[in-house]
């Protein structure tokens, strides 16, 4: 894969200097924070809304944090992996840097897989940042908490959002218009996420891990292996796609 | 040695030719300017000879090696500069050559020299560490040179590279282009052909995807030199305009007073016999000659009419 070190040295290097990591890492903080503390603090906010209605909310628990943590990351976190990464191939498509770049002594796999591990790094460290502190602040505001489970179910949502990232740079190789890139992989994985409720073949669908990672935490349900093996085979087919696309594309 | 040769090179875009069967040599050491008017198929050959498209049928070699799209020895070969070129703005003029250098697998003390001799070279070495967004379109321009050159590349593809430039930044990409021919085959394409008369060495000449010919310039001007002669005398010529009228192997002699200095303007129905026997008549005629000259078209009026002979066939 030639010039991929060249090449990957530039993309981490973007996403310091266009303030994406600094984005992506405070809107996921946001994440993390917000769901123990909204825990925490919502019958208190409720209370001094109205004094004169009661309204009953069950008592906080890590479980209901971390489902919240989890929920936030199955809604925003996608659409934030798809936004950051929509414009990724496209944009230099449209702009010309890629006839540029591609006019060098570099594979085409090398161009899309630079990309693909810089923005995956930008997501991973940002939900990991996410991920302490919305533990932190679980474990000294609302009390114990299973870390092991925890971080398990993370290591899933991580999983699924290169899912999303690689969906998403294989339909950004096809377009040059970062918005139909974008639109197609969100319509894309929400539209996985209505079939994972089917039977049989839902239990196959990549969506179906972040359930895997609710069913940990709460120590309830089974694993979904099936899903795990689509989703890591999935991240592949995307890759390679796009890089077949991208080798018989006309720049 | 051939630096660039085409067997038969074929596009088509769907029903749309865009380039029938082009057979071409291009020399090692030359400049060679690729002339054509707009949708000629000048864009489409440089997609095909730096394997950004793939040919429908038909192959090409360039520095010896077959262009394909996974040839990547083909690309450390080659320099490629884009009508417009497009860098990422977040860099400095530095940093994206230094990329450029790591690209092409020079080691670090190569890329360090190489940036540096690039950014002299073309005269950005103060703006280098300024952000690419705010550099000119001329500086643009000079950047994409040096990462095209960046590699010491055998052949080296310029789309249109004068064609957004001010006339002092032409002048100093042109010079610059000269004095690269020392060490690459440059493949120009263009339509301003005062850059062509300027720089290049050879000219080939497209139109609807067909070459309809490749010569020297000065091959090609006497290939289409007209058979006009134009004279200018001390005295009024008018009247020698009427003695012309009488020989036969001389048609449509005019006096032209409104040109700069009057002047009598005729063209040779034979022209070897009036070469050899026009200034005997003008001898004759008593008049003081002051110039008398074949006129030699230049590129635009040989374009002008090698494109509308195609057309008409």
């Amino acid at each position: 894969m030639k010039g991929l070190i060249p090449l990957l040295k530039k993309e981490i290097k973007e996403q310091i200097r266009t303030h994406r990591l600094l984005i992506v890492g405070g809107v996921f903080l946001c994440f993390g924070l917000m769901a123990p503390l909204l825990q925490y603090f919502m019958p208190q906010i409720l209370k001094m809304a109205s004094e004169q209605v009661v309204v009953e909310i069950p008592a906080a628990t890590s479980l209901t944090s971390f489902t919240d943590f989890v929920s936030y990351f199955g809604q925003f976190g996608i659409l934030i992996a798809v936004l950051v990464a929509m414009g990724a191939i496209a944009n230099e498509l449209k702009h010309g840097t890629a006839l540029i770049t591609l006019s060098k002594p570099v594979s085409s796999g090398a161009f899309v897989n630079s990309k693909f591990i810089a923005i995956s790094l930008t997501l991973l460290v940002s939900q990991t940042v996410a991920a302490v502190f919305c533990f932190g602040y679980t474990v000294w505001l609302i009390g114990e908490a299973a870390l092991l489970p925890f971080i398990w179910m993370n290591l899933l949502m991580a999983l699924f959002l290169i899912f999303c990232l690689a969906l998403t740079l294989a339909f950004s190789s096809l377009f040059k218009s970062s918005l139909a890139a974008g639109g197609i992989a969100v319509g894309t994985t929400f539209a996985m996420g209505f079939l994972a409720s089917l039977p049989v073949i839902g239990e196959y669908l990549p969506s179906k891990i972040i359930g895997w990672g609710v069913n940990l935490l709460s120590g309830t349900g089974h694993p979904y292996w099936g899903a795990l093996v689509v989703t890591v085979v999935g991240i592949f087919l995307c890759l390679y796609s796009s890089q077949r696309i991208l080798k018989r594309k006309e720049i | 040695m051939i630096a660039i040769k085409t067997e038969q090179l074929t596009k088509f875009y769907g029903i749309v030719k865009a380039l029938h069967e082009l057979n071409l040599e291009v020399p090692e050491n030359v400049v060679f300017g690729f002339l054509g008017p707009n949708g000629a198929g000048k864009s489409t050959t440089i997609k095909l000879l730096t394997a950004f498209a793939q040919p429908t049928s038909g192959r090409a070699f360039v520095a010896g090696e077959e262009v394909t799209g996974d040839n990547l020895a083909l690309r450390a070969k080659i320099g490629f500069l884009p009508d417009v070129p497009a860098f990422y703005d977040w860099m400095t003029g530095r940093e994206f050559l230094h990329l450029v250098g790591e690209l092409h697998s020079l080691s670090a003390k190569e890329v360090k020299n190489r940036t540096e001799e690039m950014l002299e070279m073309v005269e950005l070495k103060k703006a280098g560490n300024r952000r690419i967004a705010g550099y000119s379109r001329g500086m643009r321009q000079r950047l994409g040179i040096a990462q095209a050159l960046i590699n010491h590349p055998k052949v080296i593809f310029m789309d249109e590279p004068t064609s957004a430039l001010d006339p002092i930044g032409r002048r100093e990409v042109l010079e610059l282009v000269s004095r690269l021919k020392q060490t690459a085959t440059i493949f120009m394409s263009t339509h301003i052909l005062s850059d062509v008369e300027r720089v290049c060495d050879m000219v080939g000449i497209i139109n609807k995807g067909h070459l309809i010919t490749v010569s020297s310039v000065s091959d090609l001007q006497k290939q289409y030199t007209c058979s006009m002669f134009e004279m200018e005398f001390q005295e009024d010529g008018s009247r020698f305009v009427e003695a012309l009228k009488q020989i036969p192997w001389l048609s449509k002699p005019e006096f032209v007073p409104d040109h700069g200095r009057p002047m009598v303007r005729v063209t040779a129905v034979d022209i070897a016999r009036a070469k050899k026997e026009l200034p005997h008549v003008i001898g004759e005629s008593g008049l003081t000659l002051t110039r008398y000259e074949l006129v030699m078209p230049d590129l635009e009026d040989i374009f002008v009419n090698v494109i509308n002979g195609r057309d008409t066939k």
